[in-house]
């Protein structure tokens, strides 16, 4: 243990100075390099942050998903297994929050300049502000709830808002909205520019590093958390046990 | 593009680009920061 320790650091240190690297070059494409949308100007550079950051705001979703199937699997079978499970499980969610809010106000950000609203209840634009209230009620249920099962209705709850994922990436598939066509998978008029492709790719590139580091950095807190909490338990009792002189 | 016309405020177009990219930082940024504070409260486990 005393000797893994350094050695996590220093792999957390490299994949953090990893990440950094590869957003400062996807930055440098984005707003230097690319080049300059011929319908929408500058504005479009908005793109290479939104739409990578949106593609990911839909795969954090289903690491809780899958760590929340855990949980349920190991809760009765193996309660310590169970709650490491439910560590990534909360920290995918709050990491799900954080690029889907980032995906919710950049996409506002950007329909402001070119459409001229903040805001259009569209099926895509609507079915993301779900994603993002399951989520934020997810937290909420596991902040508030003063029932002893409150992990199992967590764990519960994401498995239903795994379920809207796959209608936000359909979305503009389905229904003719106000957001944009889809960039990527499409059909024969998506796509985009082979000289736009790199700024793209390096910033997707960049998020998903970084995702995974502040992914992982929050689950080893929620860990940390709960083995200080398992401590503070063995103290106490313990503490009990001592018989008295 | 450059950094004088990244920075440039004199249209809506400059000013939602220099936003949009600020919001992702400032939000990416202050979880970090979050997370690293209350790493710094949590008390280590013991060996």
């Amino acid at each position: 243990m005393e000797q893994r320790t350094p050695t996590l650091r220093s792999v957390a240190w490299l994949w953090f100075a990893i990440a950094v690297a590869v957003l400062v070059i996807g930055f440098r494409q984005a707003i230097f390099l690319a080049p300059t949308d011929a319908a929408q100007g500058d504005i479009f550079r908005v793109f290479y942050y939104h739409v990578p950051i949106a593609m990911l705001s839909l795969l954090f979703p289903y690491v809780n998903f899958i760590a929340s199937l855990v949980y349920l699997f190991w809760r009765s079978r193996d309660p310590l297994k169970a709650l490491t499970a439910d560590a990534m499980a909360l920290a995918s969610a709050e990491v799900t929050i954080i690029y889907t809010t980032i995906c919710l106000v950049t996409g506002s950000i950007w329909g402001r300049a070119a459409w001229g609203i903040w805001w259009a209840w569209d099926e895509r634009i609507t079915s993301v502000f779900l994603l993002w209230l399951l989520y934020v009620s997810y937290l909420m249920l596991r902040r508030f709830s003063s029932t002893g099962q409150t992990q199992t209705l967590a764990a519960v709850l994401s498995v239903f808002a795994a379920v809207d994922v796959p209608i936000v990436y359909m979305s503009i598939r389905w229904w003719r909205t106000q957001h944009p066509a889809p960039v990527f998978f499409g059909g024969p008029d998506s796509g985009m520019a082979p000289a736009m492709l790199p700024a793209f790719f390096w910033n997707l590139a960049g998020w998903a590093i970084w995702g995974i580091f502040i992914l992982i950095f929050r689950f080893a807190l929620e860990r940390r958390r709960q083995l200080a909490e398992q401590d503070a338990a063995l103290q106490a009792i313990e503490a009990s046990l001592e018989i008295p002189r | 593009m450059t950094w004088h016309s990244f920075f440039s405020l004199s249209t809506m177009e400059s000013r939602h680009l220099l936003a949009a990219y600020a919001v992702v930082l400032v939000i990416q940024i202050g979880y970090l920061w979050r997370i690293v504070s209350q790493w710094r409260h949590t008390k280590a486990p013991r060996n």
